[in-house]
């Protein structure tokens, strides 16, 4: 039971420890900043939790927030309007989502390969779609997506409120998550008891290839243009943050919850780094060491159940 | 006296795995360890291999306390184990799995592979192994896998060999093999311990037999001393009737209608109907295409032609979704793999292949799930906490039951079992037998595919008998073992071992 708290405790100490080593660290600023950074690593991290559970992975989501970016401010430019261009990244990164889905359930393609292949095609096209170059002529209004406030508090955070609640509906109180418990659990029953596994697994992709695509314009907002170079190694702190939060790759375990502190961890971390005046090529190699000691601290919970 | 055990003792965590484990083996014997599942018969032959370490008692070996800390030590001192799990490297070649981190060695570390490829066809001509060096592992049998298994533990010189349940995944014919195999042993002066569960087959190759039951020793002595009922008695510890009859009852109407399925390259015309109530046999030798019927019904496979009614409706069978639809359930053989989600909690398992029952426009309701979890827990007299413990926590009876219960929750009324009782021990056989009898008595159809025919002949009300994908014949639930050999064997050729 501790151990399964762990995550919890890690962040708690994280903020306190921060707050006493830096005097930045408990400004609205800071902590608003903090939301915003969070929230698009937070956004993908959903999705890639109910794709973890349902036993797969998808590397490719750092290239698919960057073509759902691109391809929405493009559309801004193109003269349409901001709620158009939102729906249009949201849809590129359902398409390309359900394409990571169909490959591995259709073809039976290890996902870990498929997502690779797709992390390097969707990077080339959204690379040879912008020439290379970032898209600019985005309206004014555009910019509230990522930076503006509502009642008080970053709008970002309404957004993923709600992703995490919808979210957390999904998998706890729907057959589709029931479902991608039971195929990441174990496949073989899963189709010995009449699961529709690939449509399933295919839908499981298609709704973490949407988040990923929302998290794409969020990002495209803050910055405020689209680039097709944005996202890359976000794979990584996706990733980072379902496994930090106790989901596990073999499939079958996963919360929102979990998710949720673990990308607040891994927030934490950088912040704080940025804040103590840390290298960032170190922040790189903390995370990193982050998630090996998390999966292990997690092994060794489970070796001892069994 | 090759190998004394006296008073082992065993805990992991706060089980007493092994309270009292005593044990004698000869050279040139072969020493049967019997006991039901979680008897502790594993755990004492690890302590033996070295696997764990024991937490009192003595070991003699050659007449000399001994403690081997890691099976390389324990394998160094010539103790080695055939597991029932294959631990060979797949990929690699026979020779080279035999040879395995004792590769015989050329100037600078690189390996002999002439010499390996020549000592490992000497060692298994000498044996009259159907092995060649050069095969690569992953496509023997299991059989055949054992058998490399055995070649590493002569070669390595070991003078007490472990089988552990050697046959429990073999054939008819490779268990002969097997047994043959063990006589040459013994000729050669070898100490065997030998697990098992299976009565059957003991007599044809034991000297001695040491009985475990709850990590204790309940009868170690010659076996000649003791009558099968005997042995029973000792490894469940009451009386069984070791005679379960199951009482017909008049068929219903009918059920399962197959006409005419074949399925490339192995089913060909099979025809066959299942009334409610009844229980029929499926034999059939290894190979014969039982299971791929099964699998061909369920919708694992797509049958080439052939038509199915579900109790007089015409269904077609294309995928498990089809099959469960249309009332079909199959408990495969692999169970624990193919039938059951650990990680998940009894009431999920018990529910998953029913959710639409329990939910509304794809919305779960939560406490209608918890009753029929609990309801159907109770029918089938499943042992669990609650209906929140995760399923790969229970027993391998329970387990089963979940598997089961998961189809009644469904209302399936066609029940496939591949191979209901491999695997699970004499008491657990009984309780599966009277689950199945439940099932026929509250109004479905079964087909039980089973190698053992003392079981069929038990259980069935009548027997089918299947031939290299063929219906060879039906005969009544009263047959005779030999009737049943004739249709399943008559003109076909041996079980080979690759």
């Amino acid at each position: 039971m501790i151990q399964r708290l762990l995550p919890f405790f890690t962040l708690i100490a994280l903020v306190v420890g921060l707050s006493l080593a830096s005097p930045h660290f408990l400004t609205p600023t800071n902590l608003s900043s903090v939301v915003r950074q969070t929230a698009v690593i937070n956004i993908m991290a959903l999705g890639m939790t109910i794709i973890i559970i349902a036993g797969g992975i998808d590397l490719s989501v750092g290239s698919i927030l960057a073509m759902g970016g691109l391809l929405g401010t493009m559309a801004m430019e193109k003269g349409m309007s901001i709620p158009t261009g939102v729906g249009v990244g949201i849809m590129a990164g359902m398409f390309w989502g359900w394409s990571n889905g169909f490959m591995t359930a259709k073809l039976r393609i290890n996902p870990f390969i498929v997502t690779l292949g797709t992390l390097g095609i969707v990077r080339g096209l959204a690379l040879i779609i912008s020439n290379g170059l970032p898209v600019h002529q985005i309206p004014q209004g555009f910019s509230y997506l990522g930076e503006g406030n509502l009642l008080g508090v970053p709008f970002v955070l309404w957004i993923l409120l709600v992703c995490a609640v919808a979210m957390h509906i999904i998998l706890e109180h729907t057959r589709l998550g029931r479902y991608s418990f039971a195929i990441g659990s174990n496949p073989e029953a899963a189709l010995y008891a009449g699961i529709n596994v690939d449509f399933f697994t295919t839908a499981v992709y298609t709704i973490g290839g949407m988040l990923t695509g929302l998290a794409g314009m969020i990002e495209a907002s803050r910055l405020m243009t689209g680039q097709p170079t944005a996202g890359q190694g976000y794979e990584l702190q996706a990733i980072a943050a379902v496994v930090i939060g106790g989901g596990s790759l073999r499939g079958g375990e996963g919360s929102v919850i979990g998710t949720l502190v673990g990308a607040f961890i891994m927030g934490l971390l950088a912040n704080g780094s940025d804040l103590l005046g840390i290298s960032p090529y170190l922040q790189q190699a903390i995370i990193g060491a982050v998630i090996i000691i998390a999966v292990a601290f997690d092994e060794l919970r489970k070796r001892k159940l069994s | 006296m090759l190998l004394q055990l006296q008073g082992i003792q065993k805990r992991f965590g706060g089980i007493h795995a092994l309270r009292n484990g005593n044990l004698e083996v000869d050279s040139g014997q072969v020493h049967l360890l019997m006991g039901e599942n979680g008897a502790g018969k594993s755990t004492l032959m690890k302590i033996v291999a070295g696997m764990y370490g024991r937490d009192g008692g003595q070991m003699l070996w050659r007449g000399q306390p001994a403690e081997f800390r890691t099976p390389a030590e324990a394998s160094a001192n010539g103790i080695a184990m055939v597991h029932q799990e294959s631990l060979l490297a797949p990929h690699l070649s026979v020779a080279e799995n035999i040879f395995l981190g004792r590769e015989p060695r050329l100037a600078m570390g690189f390996v002999d592979r002439r010499k390996m490829m020549a000592e490992a066809g000497r060692l298994i001509q000498e044996h009259h192994f159907p092995l060649q060096p050069e095969w690569r592992v992953e496509r023997l049998s299991p059989a055949g896998k054992q058998l490399v298994e055995i070649c590493r533990a002569i070669q390595h010189g070991s003078s007490l060999l472990i089988f552990d349940e050697p046959t429990s995944s073999l054939s008819e014919a490779e268990t002969k093999e097997v047994f043959r195999i063990v006589r040459t042993l013994r000729e050669r002066q070898m100490g065997v311990i030998y697990i098992t569960h299976r009565l059957e087959e003991l007599r044809s190759v034991g000297d001695s037999v040491t009985v475990l039951r709850d990590g204790e020793t309940m009868h170690t002595g010659p076996l000649a001393e003791l009558t099968t009922e005997g042995l029973i008695q000792h490894m469940v510890g009451r009386e069984v009737a070791s005679i379960y009859r199951r009482e017909a009852q008049p068929p219903g109407e009918e059920l399962l209608r197959v006409e005419n399925l074949s399925r490339a390259p192995l089913l060909e015309g099979i025809s066959f109907s299942l009334r409610a109530g009844e229980i029929a046999g499926m034999a059939g030798l290894i190979g014969a295409g039982r299971t791929e019927l099964c699998r061909a019904l369920f919708g694992l496979d797509v049958m080439d032609t052939g038509s199915v009614q579900v109790a007089g409706k015409q269904v077609t069978i294309r995928s498990p979704r089809d099959a469960v639809r249309a009332g079909i359930a199959l408990i495969p053989e692999d169970r624990q793999h193919a039938g059951l989600a650990r990680q998940l909690p009894v009431a999920h398992n018990l529910t998953i292949a029913h959710l639409g029952a329990v939910s509304r426009f794809g919305f779960l309701n939560h406490p209608a799930e918890r009753r029929v979890a609990e309801e159907y827990g109770k029918r089938l007299r499943i042992k669990a906490e609650s209906p929140r413990q995760l399923a790969g926590r229970l027993s391998g009876g329970n387990q089963q039951k979940v598997v089961i219960a998961k189809w009644l929750v469904r209302g399936a009324r066609v029940f496939l079992f591949d191979e209901p009782t491999r695997g699970i021990d004499v008491g657990a056989k009984v309780e599966v037998f009277e689950t199945m009898d439940r099932l026929a008595k509250d109004g479905a159809a079964i087909l039980m595919v089973s190698s053992e025919l003392p079981e069929l002949l038990q259980v069935a009300d009548r027997i089918l008998v299947m031939r290299q994908g063929h219906l060879t014949g039906e005969l009544p639930g009263n047959t005779t073992q030999s009737a049943i050999m004739q249709l399943a064997a008559l003109e076909s050729s041996q079980g080979t071992l690759s």
